[in-house]
Protein backbone atom coordinates (compact mmCIF):
# COMPACT_ATOMS: atom_id res chain seq x y z
CA UNK A 1 0.00 0.00 0.00
CA UNK A 2 1.47 3.32 -0.55
CA UNK A 3 1.40 6.14 1.46
CA UNK A 4 -1.27 8.09 -0.93
CA UNK A 5 -3.64 5.43 -0.48
CA UNK A 6 -2.26 4.84 3.45
CA UNK A 7 -3.30 8.81 4.09
CA UNK A 8 -6.77 8.02 2.04
CA UNK A 9 -8.12 5.92 4.36
CA UNK A 10 -6.99 7.09 7.31
CA UNK A 11 -9.03 10.47 6.05
CA UNK A 12 -12.18 8.26 5.04
CA UNK A 13 -12.12 6.38 8.54
CA UNK A 14 -14.18 8.92 10.53
CA UNK A 15 -17.02 8.68 7.84
CA UNK A 16 -16.97 4.88 7.69
CA UNK A 17 -16.95 4.61 11.09
CA UNK A 18 -20.03 7.67 11.34
CA UNK A 19 -21.48 5.80 7.85
CA UNK A 20 -21.02 2.06 10.05
CA UNK A 21 -23.10 3.51 13.32
CA UNK A 22 -25.92 5.60 11.88
CA UNK A 23 -26.36 4.23 8.61
CA UNK A 24 -25.11 0.54 8.24
CA UNK A 25 -26.55 -0.16 11.55
CA UNK A 26 -30.41 1.53 11.84
CA UNK A 27 -30.58 -0.70 8.16
CA UNK A 28 -29.65 -3.50 9.96
CA UNK A 29 -31.75 -3.18 13.03
CA UNK A 30 -34.84 -1.53 11.06
CA UNK A 31 -34.28 -4.89 8.93
CA UNK A 32 -33.54 -6.95 12.59
CA UNK A 33 -36.99 -5.50 13.75
CA UNK A 34 -39.31 -6.89 10.70
CA UNK A 35 -38.69 -9.98 11.90
CA UNK A 36 -39.90 -9.20 15.49
CA UNK A 37 -43.41 -9.56 17.50
CA UNK A 38 -45.70 -6.67 18.68
CA UNK A 39 -47.42 -6.89 21.80
CA UNK A 40 -48.73 -4.12 23.36
CA UNK A 41 -46.92 -1.60 21.22
CA UNK A 42 -43.87 -2.93 22.52
CA UNK A 43 -41.65 -4.86 19.63
CA UNK A 44 -40.11 -8.27 21.19
CA UNK A 45 -37.20 -10.19 19.77
CA UNK A 46 -38.24 -12.94 17.76
CA UNK A 47 -37.74 -14.71 14.50
CA UNK A 48 -41.00 -15.15 13.04
CA UNK A 49 -42.25 -14.12 9.31
CA UNK A 50 -45.73 -12.83 10.59
CA UNK A 51 -45.20 -9.21 9.39
CA UNK A 52 -44.22 -10.50 6.15
CA UNK A 53 -47.12 -12.80 5.74
CA UNK A 54 -49.30 -9.91 7.17
CA UNK A 55 -47.96 -6.93 4.65
CA UNK A 56 -47.67 -9.41 1.19
CA UNK A 57 -51.28 -10.58 2.12
CA UNK A 58 -52.99 -7.86 2.53
CA UNK A 59 -55.13 -5.79 0.11
CA UNK A 60 -55.73 -2.51 1.28
CA UNK A 61 -51.52 -2.45 1.66
CA UNK A 62 -51.27 -3.44 -2.07
CA UNK A 63 -53.31 -0.74 -2.90
CA UNK A 64 -51.38 2.13 -1.19
CA UNK A 65 -48.53 0.64 -2.57
CA UNK A 66 -50.08 0.94 -6.10
CA UNK A 67 -51.10 4.53 -5.02
CA UNK A 68 -47.50 5.08 -4.24
CA UNK A 69 -46.06 3.55 -7.77
CA UNK A 70 -48.16 5.70 -9.75
CA UNK A 71 -48.14 9.10 -7.02
CA UNK A 72 -43.80 8.25 -7.67
CA UNK A 73 -43.83 7.51 -11.30
CA UNK A 74 -45.99 10.10 -12.35
CA UNK A 75 -44.30 12.79 -10.50
CA UNK A 76 -40.45 11.27 -12.08
CA UNK A 77 -42.47 11.14 -15.55
CA UNK A 78 -43.65 15.00 -15.30
CA UNK A 79 -40.24 16.60 -13.73
CA UNK A 80 -38.34 14.53 -16.21
CA UNK A 81 -40.45 16.14 -19.09
CA UNK A 82 -40.62 19.40 -17.84
CA UNK A 83 -36.74 19.76 -16.71
CA UNK A 84 -35.76 18.20 -19.82
CA UNK A 85 -35.65 21.51 -22.13
CA UNK A 86 -34.57 23.65 -19.01
CA UNK A 87 -31.47 21.10 -18.57
CA UNK A 88 -30.97 21.47 -22.44
CA UNK A 89 -31.68 25.13 -22.30
CA UNK A 90 -29.15 25.68 -19.18
CA UNK A 91 -26.37 23.47 -20.75
CA UNK A 92 -26.44 24.58 -24.30
CA UNK A 93 -27.80 28.24 -24.35
CA UNK A 94 -26.28 29.62 -21.25
CA UNK A 95 -22.83 30.42 -19.77
CA UNK A 96 -22.64 31.38 -16.62
CA UNK A 97 -24.35 29.67 -13.69
CA UNK A 98 -27.07 31.94 -12.39
CA UNK A 99 -30.09 30.63 -13.01
CA UNK A 100 -28.54 27.06 -11.90
CA UNK A 101 -27.72 28.52 -8.73
CA UNK A 102 -31.15 30.44 -8.68
CA UNK A 103 -33.03 27.15 -9.28
CA UNK A 104 -30.81 25.16 -6.70
CA UNK A 105 -31.64 27.93 -3.80
CA UNK A 106 -35.16 27.30 -4.37
CA UNK A 107 -34.86 23.80 -3.87
CA UNK A 108 -32.97 23.56 -0.74
CA UNK A 109 -34.93 26.75 1.28
CA UNK A 110 -38.14 25.66 0.76
CA UNK A 111 -39.89 21.89 1.24
CA UNK A 112 -42.31 22.81 3.35
CA UNK A 113 -43.28 25.78 2.51
CA UNK A 114 -44.78 25.09 -1.35
CA UNK A 115 -46.95 22.08 0.78
CA UNK A 116 -48.15 24.99 2.19
CA UNK A 117 -48.23 26.99 -1.10
CA UNK A 118 -50.46 24.43 -3.07
CA UNK A 119 -52.61 24.43 -0.35
CA UNK A 120 -53.21 27.99 -0.32
CA UNK A 121 -53.38 28.06 -3.86
CA UNK A 122 -55.95 24.98 -3.89
CA UNK A 123 -57.88 25.03 -1.26
CA UNK A 124 -61.06 25.85 -0.90
CA UNK A 125 -60.72 29.58 -0.21
CA UNK A 126 -57.77 29.59 -2.48
CA UNK A 127 -56.50 31.64 -5.16
CA UNK A 128 -57.67 29.05 -7.81
CA UNK A 129 -61.44 29.05 -6.69
CA UNK A 130 -61.43 32.63 -5.53
CA UNK A 131 -60.47 33.88 -8.44
CA UNK A 132 -62.62 31.60 -10.54
CA UNK A 133 -66.00 32.57 -8.55
CA UNK A 134 -64.74 36.23 -8.81
CA UNK A 135 -64.26 35.86 -12.55
CA UNK A 136 -67.83 34.86 -12.41
CA UNK A 137 -67.16 31.13 -14.11
CA UNK A 138 -68.35 29.17 -10.62
CA UNK A 139 -70.49 29.96 -8.31
CA UNK A 140 -69.14 27.74 -5.65
CA UNK A 141 -65.89 26.81 -5.00
CA UNK A 142 -64.34 23.58 -6.41
CA UNK A 143 -63.90 21.06 -3.42
CA UNK A 144 -61.89 18.75 -6.05
CA UNK A 145 -59.16 20.59 -6.25
CA UNK A 146 -57.67 19.32 -2.81
CA UNK A 147 -57.36 16.26 -1.12
CA UNK A 148 -56.58 13.95 -3.81
CA UNK A 149 -54.00 12.02 -5.36
CA UNK A 150 -53.58 14.94 -8.13
CA UNK A 151 -52.44 17.85 -5.64
CA UNK A 152 -50.08 15.48 -4.08
CA UNK A 153 -48.66 15.04 -7.61
CA UNK A 154 -48.79 18.92 -8.10
CA UNK A 155 -47.01 19.43 -4.92
CA UNK A 156 -44.20 16.49 -5.57
CA UNK A 157 -43.48 17.68 -8.96
CA UNK A 158 -42.98 21.09 -7.76
CA UNK A 159 -40.89 20.07 -4.96
CA UNK A 160 -38.44 18.12 -6.83
CA UNK A 161 -38.46 19.34 -10.15
CA UNK A 162 -34.77 21.60 -9.20
CA UNK A 163 -33.48 17.74 -8.19
CA UNK A 164 -34.45 16.46 -11.28
CA UNK A 165 -33.20 19.43 -13.14
CA UNK A 166 -29.78 19.19 -11.62
CA UNK A 167 -29.51 15.77 -12.25
CA UNK A 168 -30.32 16.43 -15.79
CA UNK A 169 -27.88 19.20 -16.23
CA UNK A 170 -25.22 16.67 -14.79
CA UNK A 171 -25.47 14.09 -17.35
CA UNK A 172 -26.26 16.68 -20.50
CA UNK A 173 -23.07 18.16 -19.60
CA UNK A 174 -21.02 14.63 -20.78
CA UNK A 175 -23.02 15.35 -24.26
CA UNK A 176 -20.45 17.87 -25.84
CA UNK A 177 -22.03 20.57 -28.40
CA UNK A 178 -19.42 18.89 -31.06
CA UNK A 179 -21.56 15.72 -31.35
CA UNK A 180 -24.76 17.34 -31.87
CA UNK A 181 -23.35 19.50 -34.94
CA UNK A 182 -21.67 16.48 -36.04
CA UNK A 183 -25.11 14.84 -36.00
CA UNK A 184 -26.77 17.99 -37.94
CA UNK A 185 -24.24 17.42 -40.24
CA UNK A 186 -25.07 14.20 -41.14
CA UNK A 187 -28.37 15.45 -41.73
CA UNK A 188 -30.31 14.49 -38.38
CA UNK A 189 -33.38 16.51 -37.51
CA UNK A 190 -33.85 17.71 -34.20
CA UNK A 191 -35.76 14.48 -33.53
CA UNK A 192 -33.34 12.17 -34.58
CA UNK A 193 -30.55 13.65 -32.91
CA UNK A 194 -32.92 13.58 -29.45
CA UNK A 195 -33.72 9.76 -29.74
CA UNK A 196 -30.30 8.65 -31.57
CA UNK A 197 -27.53 10.56 -30.12
CA UNK A 198 -28.91 12.50 -26.70
CA UNK A 199 -31.11 10.30 -24.94
CA UNK A 200 -28.53 7.16 -26.18
CA UNK A 201 -25.69 9.28 -24.29
CA UNK A 202 -27.58 10.15 -21.29
CA UNK A 203 -29.99 7.04 -20.72
CA UNK A 204 -27.94 6.39 -17.11
CA UNK A 205 -28.76 9.94 -16.28
CA UNK A 206 -31.85 10.20 -17.50
CA UNK A 207 -33.13 6.73 -15.43
CA UNK A 208 -30.99 8.24 -12.54
CA UNK A 209 -33.08 11.30 -12.43
CA UNK A 210 -36.26 9.88 -13.37
CA UNK A 211 -35.69 6.79 -10.41
CA UNK A 212 -34.24 9.15 -8.34
CA UNK A 213 -37.40 11.86 -8.45
CA UNK A 214 -39.83 8.56 -8.21
CA UNK A 215 -38.61 7.34 -5.16
CA UNK A 216 -38.22 10.05 -3.24
CA UNK A 217 -42.04 11.26 -4.46
CA UNK A 218 -43.40 7.46 -3.38
CA UNK A 219 -41.25 7.62 -0.01
CA UNK A 220 -42.36 11.17 0.93
CA UNK A 221 -44.88 11.45 3.74
CA UNK A 222 -45.79 14.90 4.55
CA UNK A 223 -47.29 15.94 1.21
CA UNK A 224 -50.32 13.19 1.54
CA UNK A 225 -50.99 14.76 5.04
CA UNK A 226 -51.62 18.04 3.90
CA UNK A 227 -52.77 17.61 0.23
CA UNK A 228 -53.66 14.28 0.11
CA UNK A 229 -57.17 13.54 2.50
CA UNK A 230 -58.62 10.48 3.05
CA UNK A 231 -58.05 8.63 -0.50
CA UNK A 232 -54.96 8.94 -1.33
CA UNK A 233 -53.04 7.22 1.46
CA UNK A 234 -49.44 6.21 0.53
CA UNK A 235 -47.79 3.93 1.25
CA UNK A 236 -44.62 6.48 3.56
CA UNK A 237 -48.13 7.49 5.37
CA UNK A 238 -49.01 4.32 5.67
CA UNK A 239 -45.39 3.14 7.39
CA UNK A 240 -44.97 6.62 9.27
CA UNK A 241 -48.11 5.82 10.82
CA UNK A 242 -46.60 2.45 12.43
CA UNK A 243 -43.66 4.15 13.99
CA UNK A 244 -45.52 6.79 16.20
CA UNK A 245 -46.13 5.72 19.59
CA UNK A 246 -48.79 3.92 19.24
CA UNK A 247 -47.55 1.60 16.25
CA UNK A 248 -46.49 -1.81 15.41
CA UNK A 249 -42.76 -1.19 15.06
CA UNK A 250 -41.86 -4.43 13.74
CA UNK A 251 -44.72 -4.12 10.91
CA UNK A 252 -43.90 -0.84 9.94
CA UNK A 253 -40.26 -2.40 9.21
CA UNK A 254 -41.87 -4.86 7.28
CA UNK A 255 -43.69 -2.94 5.28
CA UNK A 256 -41.15 -0.65 4.37
CA UNK A 257 -38.83 -3.79 3.64
CA UNK A 258 -41.38 -4.54 1.34
CA UNK A 259 -41.96 -1.20 0.35
CA UNK A 260 -38.27 -1.16 -0.98
CA UNK A 261 -37.89 -4.13 -2.57
CA UNK A 262 -41.06 -3.16 -4.94
CA UNK A 263 -39.21 0.26 -5.88
CA UNK A 264 -36.06 -1.94 -6.78
CA UNK A 265 -38.54 -4.79 -9.07
CA UNK A 266 -39.71 -1.10 -10.66
CA UNK A 267 -36.23 0.19 -11.39
CA UNK A 268 -35.20 -3.03 -13.20
CA UNK A 269 -38.62 -3.06 -14.97
CA UNK A 270 -38.01 0.58 -15.89
CA UNK A 271 -34.47 -0.12 -17.42
CA UNK A 272 -35.32 -2.71 -19.22
CA UNK A 273 -38.15 -1.33 -20.57
CA UNK A 274 -35.30 1.44 -22.06
CA UNK A 275 -33.63 -1.26 -23.37
CA UNK A 276 -35.96 -2.73 -25.61
CA UNK A 277 -37.09 0.10 -26.69
CA UNK A 278 -33.74 0.60 -28.08
CA UNK A 279 -32.77 3.58 -26.39
CA UNK A 280 -30.41 2.43 -23.59
CA UNK A 281 -27.13 0.68 -24.98
CA UNK A 282 -25.75 -1.70 -22.62
CA UNK A 283 -22.25 -0.51 -23.01
CA UNK A 284 -21.18 3.63 -22.40
CA UNK A 285 -20.52 5.32 -25.58
CA UNK A 286 -18.34 8.17 -23.99
CA UNK B 1 -39.74 29.88 -27.08
CA UNK B 2 -37.68 27.61 -25.44
CA UNK B 3 -36.68 30.93 -23.27
CA UNK B 4 -40.35 31.73 -22.42
CA UNK B 5 -40.62 28.46 -21.51
CA UNK B 6 -37.70 28.56 -19.18
CA UNK B 7 -38.96 31.81 -17.90
CA UNK B 8 -42.46 29.76 -17.49
CA UNK B 9 -40.50 26.97 -15.28
CA UNK B 10 -38.64 29.76 -13.18
CA UNK B 11 -42.00 31.30 -12.87
CA UNK B 12 -43.62 28.65 -11.49
CA UNK B 13 -40.81 27.38 -9.27
CA UNK B 14 -40.76 30.66 -7.47
CA UNK B 15 -45.21 32.31 -7.56
CA UNK B 16 -46.28 29.71 -5.06
CA UNK B 17 -43.41 30.87 -2.46
CA UNK B 18 -43.56 34.58 -3.75
CA UNK B 19 -47.51 34.17 -2.81
CA UNK B 20 -46.17 33.11 0.46
CA UNK B 21 -44.30 36.26 1.06
CA UNK B 22 -46.83 38.41 -0.53
CA UNK B 23 -49.58 37.40 2.51
CA UNK B 24 -47.15 37.23 5.19
CA UNK B 25 -47.40 40.92 5.19
CA UNK B 26 -51.66 40.98 4.25
CA UNK B 27 -53.20 42.86 6.99
CA UNK B 28 -55.99 40.32 6.95
CA UNK B 29 -56.32 36.70 7.35
CA UNK B 30 -57.84 36.17 4.37
CA UNK B 31 -55.29 35.02 2.43
CA UNK B 32 -56.84 36.02 -1.26
CA UNK B 33 -56.49 39.17 -3.84
CA UNK B 34 -57.43 41.78 -3.75
CA UNK B 35 -55.10 42.68 -0.91
CA UNK B 36 -56.86 45.00 1.85
CA UNK B 37 -53.64 46.00 3.11
CA UNK B 38 -50.22 45.77 4.63
CA UNK B 39 -48.83 45.18 8.07
CA UNK B 40 -46.49 42.88 10.14
CA UNK B 41 -49.18 41.98 12.14
CA UNK B 42 -48.22 38.48 11.63
CA UNK B 43 -44.46 38.92 12.20
CA UNK B 44 -45.57 39.86 15.75
CA UNK B 45 -47.42 36.95 16.26
CA UNK B 46 -44.41 35.08 15.17
CA UNK B 47 -41.89 36.78 17.88
CA UNK B 48 -45.26 36.45 20.19
CA UNK B 49 -45.60 32.73 20.12
CA UNK B 50 -42.19 31.59 21.92
CA UNK B 51 -42.59 28.15 20.51
CA UNK B 52 -41.90 29.27 17.57
CA UNK B 53 -39.54 31.91 18.19
CA UNK B 54 -37.52 28.84 20.30
CA UNK B 55 -37.66 26.69 17.48
CA UNK B 56 -35.73 28.98 15.24
CA UNK B 57 -32.77 29.24 17.75
CA UNK B 58 -33.11 25.47 17.72
CA UNK B 59 -32.61 25.33 13.96
CA UNK B 60 -30.21 27.64 13.89
CA UNK B 61 -28.28 25.63 16.13
CA UNK B 62 -28.48 22.24 14.64
CA UNK B 63 -27.96 23.48 11.20
CA UNK B 64 -24.64 24.90 12.50
CA UNK B 65 -23.63 21.95 14.41
CA UNK B 66 -24.58 19.61 11.90
CA UNK B 67 -22.75 21.97 8.97
CA UNK B 68 -19.67 22.19 11.03
CA UNK B 69 -19.68 18.29 11.42
CA UNK B 70 -20.31 17.37 8.01
CA UNK B 71 -18.16 19.94 7.38
CA UNK B 72 -14.80 17.93 9.19
CA UNK B 73 -16.14 14.85 7.82
CA UNK B 74 -17.36 15.69 4.70
CA UNK B 75 -13.81 17.51 3.85
CA UNK B 76 -11.79 14.52 4.81
CA UNK B 77 -13.72 12.18 3.09
CA UNK B 78 -13.49 14.14 -0.43
CA UNK B 79 -9.74 14.43 -0.10
CA UNK B 80 -9.76 10.84 0.84
CA UNK B 81 -11.97 9.82 -2.50
CA UNK B 82 -8.91 11.79 -4.46
CA UNK B 83 -6.69 9.30 -3.04
CA UNK B 84 -8.17 5.87 -2.48
CA UNK B 85 -8.12 3.62 -5.66
CA UNK B 86 -10.03 1.05 -7.13
CA UNK B 87 -13.04 -0.86 -5.04
CA UNK B 88 -11.91 1.19 -2.40
CA UNK B 89 -12.76 4.42 -3.72
CA UNK B 90 -15.90 2.97 -5.55
CA UNK B 91 -17.24 1.35 -2.15
CA UNK B 92 -16.70 4.79 -0.22
CA UNK B 93 -18.56 6.52 -2.48
CA UNK B 94 -21.79 4.33 -2.82
CA UNK B 95 -21.13 3.96 1.19
CA UNK B 96 -21.44 8.15 1.28
CA UNK B 97 -24.03 8.12 -1.01
CA UNK B 98 -26.72 5.59 -0.36
CA UNK B 99 -28.07 8.00 2.06
CA UNK B 100 -30.05 10.05 -0.51
CA UNK B 101 -30.99 7.29 -2.38
CA UNK B 102 -33.49 6.31 -0.44
CA UNK B 103 -36.35 7.68 0.95
CA UNK B 104 -35.89 10.30 4.10
CA UNK B 105 -38.38 8.08 6.01
CA UNK B 106 -36.69 5.10 5.63
CA UNK B 107 -33.60 6.59 6.98
CA UNK B 108 -36.08 7.90 9.91
CA UNK B 109 -37.70 5.17 11.15
CA UNK B 110 -34.24 3.39 11.22
CA UNK B 111 -32.72 6.30 13.10
CA UNK B 112 -35.58 5.72 15.51
CA UNK B 113 -35.31 1.52 15.91
CA UNK B 114 -31.55 2.64 16.56
CA UNK B 115 -31.97 5.29 19.15
CA UNK B 116 -35.07 3.26 20.60
CA UNK B 117 -32.44 -0.07 20.85
CA UNK B 118 -29.61 2.08 22.42
CA UNK B 119 -31.50 3.86 25.01
CA UNK B 120 -30.89 7.17 23.28
CA UNK B 121 -32.73 9.66 24.35
CA UNK B 122 -33.91 11.88 21.47
CA UNK B 123 -32.50 15.89 21.65
CA UNK B 124 -31.26 18.23 19.06
CA UNK B 125 -28.30 16.54 19.48
CA UNK B 126 -29.99 13.55 17.12
CA UNK B 127 -31.84 15.94 15.02
CA UNK B 128 -28.02 17.09 14.06
CA UNK B 129 -26.27 13.92 13.89
CA UNK B 130 -29.55 12.37 11.32
CA UNK B 131 -28.85 15.89 9.15
CA UNK B 132 -25.63 15.13 9.25
CA UNK B 133 -25.97 11.60 7.18
CA UNK B 134 -28.40 13.34 4.11
CA UNK B 135 -25.76 16.62 4.13
CA UNK B 136 -22.53 14.72 3.99
CA UNK B 137 -23.76 13.41 0.10
CA UNK B 138 -24.68 16.31 -0.61
CA UNK B 139 -21.66 18.17 0.56
CA UNK B 140 -19.28 15.84 -1.01
CA UNK B 141 -20.99 16.09 -4.25
CA UNK B 142 -20.81 19.51 -4.24
CA UNK B 143 -16.91 19.89 -3.68
CA UNK B 144 -15.83 16.06 -5.63
CA UNK B 145 -15.87 18.13 -8.70
CA UNK B 146 -13.29 20.87 -7.79
CA UNK B 147 -11.32 17.92 -5.15
CA UNK B 148 -11.06 15.59 -8.08
CA UNK B 149 -9.00 18.18 -10.02
CA UNK B 150 -6.74 18.88 -7.60
CA UNK B 151 -2.88 17.75 -8.19
CA UNK B 152 -1.80 15.51 -5.69
CA UNK B 153 1.63 16.33 -7.10
CA UNK B 154 1.10 19.66 -5.59
CA UNK B 155 1.28 18.38 -2.26
CA UNK B 156 4.09 15.69 -2.99
CA UNK B 157 6.32 18.61 -4.19
CA UNK B 158 5.91 20.63 -0.45
CA UNK B 159 6.67 17.07 1.51
CA UNK B 160 9.48 16.73 -1.03
CA UNK B 161 10.62 20.26 -0.05
CA UNK B 162 10.55 19.52 3.32
CA UNK B 163 6.87 20.35 4.80
CA UNK B 164 4.95 18.07 6.89
CA UNK B 165 1.65 16.79 6.12
CA UNK B 166 0.31 19.02 8.03
CA UNK B 167 1.98 22.20 7.01
CA UNK B 168 1.69 21.08 3.16
CA UNK B 169 -2.25 20.82 4.14
CA UNK B 170 -2.27 23.66 5.35
CA UNK B 171 -0.13 25.71 3.48
CA UNK B 172 -0.81 24.31 -0.25
CA UNK B 173 -3.87 22.12 -0.11
CA UNK B 174 -6.12 24.36 1.97
CA UNK B 175 -5.82 27.42 0.30
CA UNK B 176 -6.79 25.77 -3.17
CA UNK B 177 -9.80 23.87 -1.74
CA UNK B 178 -11.49 26.11 0.83
CA UNK B 179 -13.59 28.03 -1.06
CA UNK B 180 -15.03 24.82 -2.06
CA UNK B 181 -15.27 23.69 0.86
CA UNK B 182 -17.31 26.26 2.45
CA UNK B 183 -19.77 26.67 -0.70
CA UNK B 184 -20.50 22.70 0.46
CA UNK B 185 -20.71 23.72 4.14
CA UNK B 186 -22.98 26.38 3.32
CA UNK B 187 -25.09 24.16 1.13
CA UNK B 188 -25.44 21.63 4.24
CA UNK B 189 -26.52 24.45 6.44
CA UNK B 190 -29.22 24.96 3.82
CA UNK B 191 -30.04 21.34 3.55
CA UNK B 192 -30.20 20.86 7.31
CA UNK B 193 -32.17 24.24 8.04
CA UNK B 194 -34.86 22.98 6.04
CA UNK B 195 -35.27 19.33 6.54
CA UNK B 196 -38.82 17.88 7.78
CA UNK B 197 -39.02 13.80 7.26
CA UNK B 198 -36.25 12.71 8.99
CA UNK B 199 -36.47 15.64 11.66
CA UNK B 200 -39.95 14.55 12.30
CA UNK B 201 -38.46 11.19 13.89
CA UNK B 202 -35.45 11.87 15.33
CA UNK B 203 -36.23 15.62 17.19
CA UNK B 204 -37.53 14.66 21.14
CA UNK B 205 -39.65 17.66 22.87
CA UNK B 206 -36.91 20.70 21.69
CA UNK B 207 -37.63 20.54 17.47
CA UNK B 208 -36.58 22.65 15.39
CA UNK B 209 -38.46 25.55 12.90
CA UNK B 210 -40.09 23.24 10.38
CA UNK B 211 -41.47 21.00 12.42
CA UNK B 212 -43.10 23.83 14.76
CA UNK B 213 -44.36 24.97 11.21
CA UNK B 214 -45.37 21.07 10.41
CA UNK B 215 -47.46 21.15 13.63
CA UNK B 216 -49.43 24.58 12.86
CA UNK B 217 -49.99 23.37 9.69
CA UNK B 218 -52.13 20.05 10.70
CA UNK B 219 -54.11 22.45 12.95
CA UNK B 220 -55.22 25.52 11.05
CA UNK B 221 -54.70 27.76 8.43
CA UNK B 222 -53.28 30.70 9.86
CA UNK B 223 -51.25 33.56 8.27
CA UNK B 224 -48.59 33.19 10.95
CA UNK B 225 -47.32 30.15 9.22
CA UNK B 226 -46.44 32.40 6.48
CA UNK B 227 -44.90 34.72 8.59
CA UNK B 228 -42.99 31.75 10.33
CA UNK B 229 -42.23 30.42 6.16
CA UNK B 230 -40.66 33.40 5.85
CA UNK B 231 -38.65 33.37 8.58
CA UNK B 232 -37.58 30.15 7.49
CA UNK B 233 -36.67 31.31 3.90
CA UNK B 234 -34.73 34.29 4.99
CA UNK B 235 -32.51 32.51 7.55
CA UNK B 236 -31.31 30.39 4.44
CA UNK B 237 -31.23 32.90 1.84
CA UNK B 238 -29.44 35.20 4.25
CA UNK B 239 -26.59 32.76 4.71
CA UNK B 240 -26.61 32.14 1.21
CA UNK B 241 -26.57 35.86 0.22
CA UNK B 242 -23.44 36.07 2.29
CA UNK B 243 -21.19 33.23 1.20
CA UNK B 244 -22.05 35.05 -2.44
CA UNK B 245 -21.39 38.63 -1.50
CA UNK B 246 -18.35 37.06 0.21
CA UNK B 247 -17.03 34.91 -2.66
CA UNK B 248 -17.69 38.01 -5.10
CA UNK B 249 -15.66 39.93 -2.77
CA UNK B 250 -12.81 37.88 -2.41
CA UNK B 251 -12.56 37.15 -6.03
CA UNK B 252 -12.33 41.24 -6.79
CA UNK B 253 -10.03 41.57 -4.03
CA UNK B 254 -7.41 38.88 -5.62
CA UNK B 255 -8.07 39.68 -8.97
CA UNK B 256 -6.95 43.57 -7.94
CA UNK B 257 -4.06 42.02 -6.10
CA UNK B 258 -2.98 40.29 -8.91
CA UNK B 259 -3.52 43.31 -11.41
CA UNK B 260 -1.09 45.58 -8.81
CA UNK B 261 1.03 42.98 -8.81
CA UNK B 262 1.62 42.90 -12.31
CA UNK B 263 2.06 46.95 -12.39
CA UNK B 264 4.72 46.91 -10.24
CA UNK B 265 6.56 43.92 -12.19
Amino acid sequence: MNPRERTGLFLAAPTVLYMAFFFVLPAFLLFVYSFYRSKAYVPIPDFVFDNYARALTSKGFWLVVWLSVKVGLSTGAISVAASFPVAWYIVYRTRGNALLYLILASWITSYLVRIYGWRMILGSNGFVNTTLVQLGIIDQPLDFLLYNPVAVVIALVHIYLPLTLLMLISSLRDVRPEYLEAARDLGAGSTTTLLKVIVPMINRGLTGAFMFTTVLAAGDYVAPQVLGGTNSVTAGLLISNQFRATGNWPFGAALAFVNFAVFVAVYFAFTNLLRLAGLAPNRRIH
Amino acid sequence: MLRGYVWLYVFILFGPLLLIVLFSFHSSPAQTFPMQGLSLIWYRKFFDNHVLVESLKNSLIVATCSASLTTVLGSMAALALARLQGWKKNAFGFLTFAPVALPGLFIGVALLVLFAQFGISRSLVTVALAHTLISLPFFLEASRSRLDYFDLSLEEAARDLGATPWQSFRLVTLPIVAPTLIGAAILSFAISFDEVIITIFTSGERTTLPIAIWSMMRQAMTPVINAASVMALSCVVLVIGSFGLFGWARRRWSLGQRRSARVEA
